[in-house]
């Protein structure tokens, strides 16, 4: 970096050169360039690379945003289908032309098992062996015969991983740079993106290169193109530039759009296996509209996976617009970029143009506030940096409308509940979108799905949480969704039990800027008590909207199981009774005590065995029956005729030729054939 | 012996500190403090003689009032067999069975000034059996008179944990069938002690007195430190002798042990009760009958907390739970001693020893505000308004912190010199 010296002065140039001295002792530190590629290499966590099995993770998800945001800016319904293969070792070694090599020297390799070792592996083993055949013996039913564990293995495994959309697909030119630079992109202005680290594919190509150093495959075709792109890249990490293989047009005949990207890299399936799926189907949660294929091929057959999401809709929300910065929301630094890259001239059109909610009147009220040395016509490009401060410290202390959130694409009710349904099929759902509100500067929209019950939930609380429309999956304990369903929602008032029922709770929130917590973006803090309490709000919401419901289930439930549950305890009333009078008639009997009229009848009755136990518990049945029929009855008058099940189906055109105008609202969507 | 203790004890405070001194230099020879509670006796039998227990129909109020009393055994089975007979006509002729249960609800108490105590109104609700919500209780209620009946025709007692234990698949859980017990009592128009169902026994007597348990003379200065329990049922306890001048009530066991063990009632002549916290009905009951017998005046000494007079309420105006008994259950005029709000500043106790108060303690604090057996009493009102107002609240143990005796030797006789008392 170089430090403009004509601003320094001289006592400062002085000091330096006094200190310069002592540093050149210092041999190695030496100065040295980084590209931003080597950077993201040294520190590929922070981008969600911690680990093999997360990188697979981070790869998978790299791709299918990708893809969505692809097919999404052409507003085509995104159909994406995923392909992870393992790779064997010996498969990969011929692909790099390496000769496979078998171990000559066993002790040399860290899996390999002692004298010792093995001696006191096999004592264990046989220890216990005996401890089950002695507690067989007992005929006590122990613990399931506890697998002896496999010898860790610590060989790597190489997966394939392809991901084809049918988006936009990219400029034959622009490929290699698209995937071969890092922070390559010239993302101007400010608006809701889907990434989170902005690097995508580029991540999951430094991270092929340094596991496994094969190249990324593209072939992409754009929409009424003839041929298709085939690139065959990597990238060059100290120089930060692509290092292309082969880059060729091919035949594209069955006019396909899209893209479609081949890489290999190290992972590791195993442990992530749950998380990627429970990626995908909380994808397919927030984003109905579209239909994902998951494939897993490995070795043997038993252990694929295929999974298909299918589409339940055909209506996508409104991609998000673009829009300029909120005057609460910027930084010095900021305010310098937007006048390196302002089109603007003048200081008074820059502030009208550049941000949101300053008009003109507003504008020029702002530059009398700065101070004498600034004016309307004054070149934007001039401002020295004491002048962009001064911008700044007024831009914090005034005070400016809110944002709006028009900007803003929320998944919508219709969207989040067609998915809660899709994927979860619980008994019930209820859905709510806030409005839009501000932190820091930035608009953001909290939307809540609930659900009850349904296929493959656990018990208590699942938490689904959605940032920019895409699912968190990690950090979940931390993050405000959490903690609000968790803690400050209040289950039992809304007829729902925490631990016993399958509740799903649904939150995705929207905005310009995520406030993310922690380096790897994976969760959002609770000390937001904007975002805390929206979260709260929308949850509650929809808690209240289910409550009647519940009561009404709880009711039915109660009308099916009254006959039972009255009939439960008609022979410990009976028995205590009869008690009584048994003991009361053998009193009566022996003269010791007198009753007279009908009391004395029924005692006579019981001793002579006409009045039993049976006589009351009869009686009593009879009640509860005639009971049950009049409240049954009244249940009947007051609830109407009871509604049969809906089947919900949903029955995609076979044909979207048809033009038609659609009209939006928040749970429905009007179209009108033209 | 006692002489000599108290030497020892005068060598041994010597080098206390002086704020422990300022007061302990306050204090007068033990017999001024033993006039003043000569006289406090006297007024006390004074007013126990002119002040005659008035009945509640006399009193002509607005509502009218259930109360219960003690019925011979024979009259309980009675009740219960003439309610066995109409519940078996009931189910005879097919219309089910069902209680009409007073109910105990806080709506349903009242606070009556002129007896000083709370009373339960007429209220009552329909418990049937062919209902969802109350089949259950009717069941147990079914069951726990038929159990009561077989007490009455073999004469004997049980606890209230052995009557659980005859149907625990029924019960469940020994709250249920304790709660339904209290509705029995109530549904038969008797006290709790004519079902001869007794709770386990929890509160403890030491001091100055003889009273006969079952048959045996007890004294209770010659209990050793532990005391004599209370007896649970109360119809085995009589012939109360006491030579002692005040009853003393402690809310906790630890107060009491102190007290106990450096034979407070040996250098004041009293009689020391505790109940470990909220009073069972044996406590209260005994009470009751030292107070009417023995017509001595009754010094609480309770925390400094809402809790405390909590305690001291249930034991003067009864609670609402067993309101229907409160008759037999209260014992009128007793005077709060301490540990009061006024006295944590007044004693100097130091800022450690005290406690925030929670936002229950707090919210406890004002509901008891308003309450009427607060208010009747301005004294009250005023201390727990700056118990509220401060935030602080104060075991009795925060008083060992000038010492482990500082309460027998210093606190106690102090306030009593300074007829302290609320």
């Amino acid at each position: 970096m170089e430090v403009g010296g004509s601003s320094e002065s001289p006592s400062e140039t002085k000091k330096s050169k006094s200190k310069t001295p002592r540093k050149t002792k210092d041999a190695a530190q030496t100065l040295k360039q980084k590209s931003p590629a080597e950077f993201f290499a040294d520190n590929k966590n922070i981008a969600g690379f911690d680990n093999p099995g997360k990188c697979l993770y981070t790869t998978v998800r790299e791709l299918v945003e990708n893809a969505l945001d692809s097919a999404e800016s052409i507003a085509e319904l995104p159909i994406i289908e995923i392909t992870i293969e393992e790779i064997g070792k010996n498969q990969y070694n011929s692909m790099i032309g390496l000769a496979d090599h078998g171990r000559v020297d066993e002790a040399l390799y860290d899996d390999f098992e002692t004298v010792k070792a093995r001696e006191k592996r096999l004592a264990k083993e046989a220890r216990i062996q005996e401890n089950q055949a002695k507690s067989a013996a007992l005929g006590k039913k122990g613990k399931a015969a506890t697998a002896v564990k496999p010898i860790k293995s610590r060989e790597t495994s190489y997966y394939r991983v392809s991901c084809k959309d049918n988006g936009r697909g990219m400029p034959h030119d622009d490929i290699p740079n698209m995937f071969g630079r890092v922070l390559s992109g010239t993302k101007y202005g400010l608006k809701q993106t889907r990434g989170k680290y902005g690097l995508g594919a580029k991540m999951a190509l430094i991270w092929s290169k340094m596991s496994t150093g094969l190249p990324i495959e593209i072939l992409s075709s754009m929409k009424g193109q003839s041929y298709s792109s085939f690139c065959r890249l990597d990238i060059d990490i100290n120089k930060n530039i692509p290092h292309i293989h082969v880059h060729e047009k091919r035949k594209n005949e069955e006019r396909w759009h899209g893209a479609e990207i081949q890489i290999v890299i190290e992972g590791n399936w195993t442990t992530y296996r749950s998380k990627i799926l429970h990626y995908m189907r909380q994808m397919a949660v927030i984003t109905p509209y579209s239909q994902f294929l998951f494939k897993f091929l490995s070795g043997s057959p038993d252990k694929n996976v295929t999974v298909r999401f299918a589409r339940r809709t055909d209506i996508m929300p409104p991609a998000p617009l673009e829009t300029k910065y909120h005057p609460s929301a910027v930084d010095l630094l900021l305010i310098k970029r937007l006048i390196t890259e302002t089109s603007k001239q003048n200081l008074l059109q820059f502030l009208q143009h550049e941000f949101v909610n300053v008009g003109k009147s507003h504008a020029e009220r702002l530059i009398g506030e700065m101070g004498t040395d600034f004016s309307p016509k004054m070149a934007v490009k001039s401002l020295t940096s004491q002048q962009i401060v001064r911008i700044h410290q007024l831009f914090r202390q005034a005070k400016f409308d809110d944002p709006s959130g028009d900007c803003l694409s929320p998944a919508g009710e219709y969207n989040l509940r067609l998915g809660i349904i899709k994927e979860l099929h619980p008994d019930m759902v209820a859905t709510y979108s806030g409005s839009a509100q501000v932190f820091e500067g930035h608009p953001f929209i909290v939307e809540a799905g609930l659900s009850l019950g349904g296929k493959d939930v656990k018990q208590g609380l699942n938490i689904f949480r959605f940032a920019n429309r895409i699912p968190l999956l990690f950090e979940q304990g931390a993050d405000v969704v959490t903690r609000t369903a968790a803690k400050r929602i209040n289950w039992n008032n809304y007829k729902i039990n925490q631990t016993q029922d399958k509740i799903g709770v649904f939150v995705s929130i929207v905005s310009t800027k995520i406030p993310f917590k922690g380096t790897g973006k994976e969760y959002i803090g609770d000390d937001i008590s904007e975002i805390a309490s929206a979260v709260k709000t929308a949850i509650q919401q929809c808690c209240s909207q289910l409550k009647s419901k519940i009561v009404k289930r709880i009711q039915a439930r109660e009308q099916q199981e009254r006959k039972r549950s009255l009939n439960k305890y008609i022979p410990n009333a009976t028995t205590a009774i009869y008690d009584i009078l048994k003991e009361m008639s053998r009193a009566h009997a022996s003269k010791k005590r007198r009753y007279d009229g009908k009391d004395a009848e029924l005692l006579k009755q019981v001793s002579a065995q006409l009045v039993t136990q049976e006589t009351l518990r009869e009686k009593l049945a009879q009640h509860v029956e005639q009971v049950d029929y009049e409240m049954a009855m009244e249940y009947a008058t007051q609830t109407g005729v009871n509604e049969e099940p809906r089947e919900e189906i949903y029955i995609p055109p076979l044909e979207a030729q048809c033009s038609f105008t659609e009209f939006h609202s928040p749970i429905f969507v009007f179209r009108l054939f033209n | 012996m006692a002489d000599k203790k108290k030497r020892r004890r005068a060598a041994a405070d010597s080098d206390s500190d002086s704020d422990t001194l300022q007061f302990k230099s306050k204090l007068k020879p033990d017999s001024n403090i033993l006039q003043i509670l000569k006289t406090l006796k006297s007024s006390a039998a004074n007013t126990a003689a002119s002040e005659k227990p008035r009945p509640l129909s006399e009193l002509n109020l607005a509502t009218a009032c259930r109360e219960v009393a003690d019925l011979p055994l024979s009259s309980v089975q009675s009740t219960i067999e003439s309610l066995a007979l109409s519940l078996a006509h009931s189910i005879l002729s097919g219309n089910g069975f069902s209680f009409s249960v007073p109910s105990r609800a806080a709506a349903n108490q009242l606070y009556v000034p002129e007896l000083d105590r709370i009373v339960l109104k007429d209220k009552s609700s329909i418990r049937p059996f062919a209902n969802v919500s109350s089949v259950r209780k009717s069941t147990i209620t079914t069951r726990i008179i038929q159990l009561i009946h077989q007490l009455c025709l073999k004469n004997i007692h049980v606890t209230k944990r052995d009557l659980f234990y005859t149907d625990v698949k029924l019960f469940q859980d020994q709250s249920h069938s304790d709660a339904i017990l209290d509705d029995v009592s109530c549904i038969l128009g008797c006290t709790r002690s004519s079902l001869n169902v007794v709770a386990a026994e929890k509160g403890v007597v030491v001091g100055r007195l003889i009273f006969s348990d079952n048959g045996d003379m007890i004294d209770c200065t010659k209990m050793g430190m532990g005391g004599k329990a209370i007896p649970p049922n109360i119809d085995r306890v009589g012939d109360m002798q006491s030579d002692a001048l005040f009853i003393l009530l402690v809310e906790k066991d630890a107060a009491y042990m102190r007290l106990a063990e450096d034979r407070f009632y040996n250098r004041f002549p009293c009689i020391i009760v505790t109940a470990k916290g909220q009073p069972d009905v044996a406590t209260r009951l005994f009470l009751r009958k030292m107070k009417m017998e023995l017509k001595l005046p009754v010094l609480a000494l309770v925390d400094s907390d809402p809790y405390g007079l909590k305690i001291l309420s249930v034991y003067g105006c009864g609670s609402k739970n067993m309101s229907y008994d409160s008759a037999n259950l209260t014992t009128p005029d007793i005077k709060w001693l301490g540990v009061r709000p006024s006295d944590l500043d007044k004693y100097n106790i130091p800022e450690q020893c005290r406690l925030p108060m929670t936002e229950q303690d707090l919210k406890t604090g004002r509901d008891l505000l308003e309450e009427d057996f607060v208010k009747k009493n301005p004294g009250w009102v005023e201390e727990l308004n700056l118990m509220v107002k401060s935030k602080q609240k104060a075991e009795i143990q925060a008083l060992s912190s000038f010492g482990f005796q500082y309460l027998t030797e210093v606190y106690l006789p102090l306030k009593l010199q300074q007829q302290d008392w609320l």
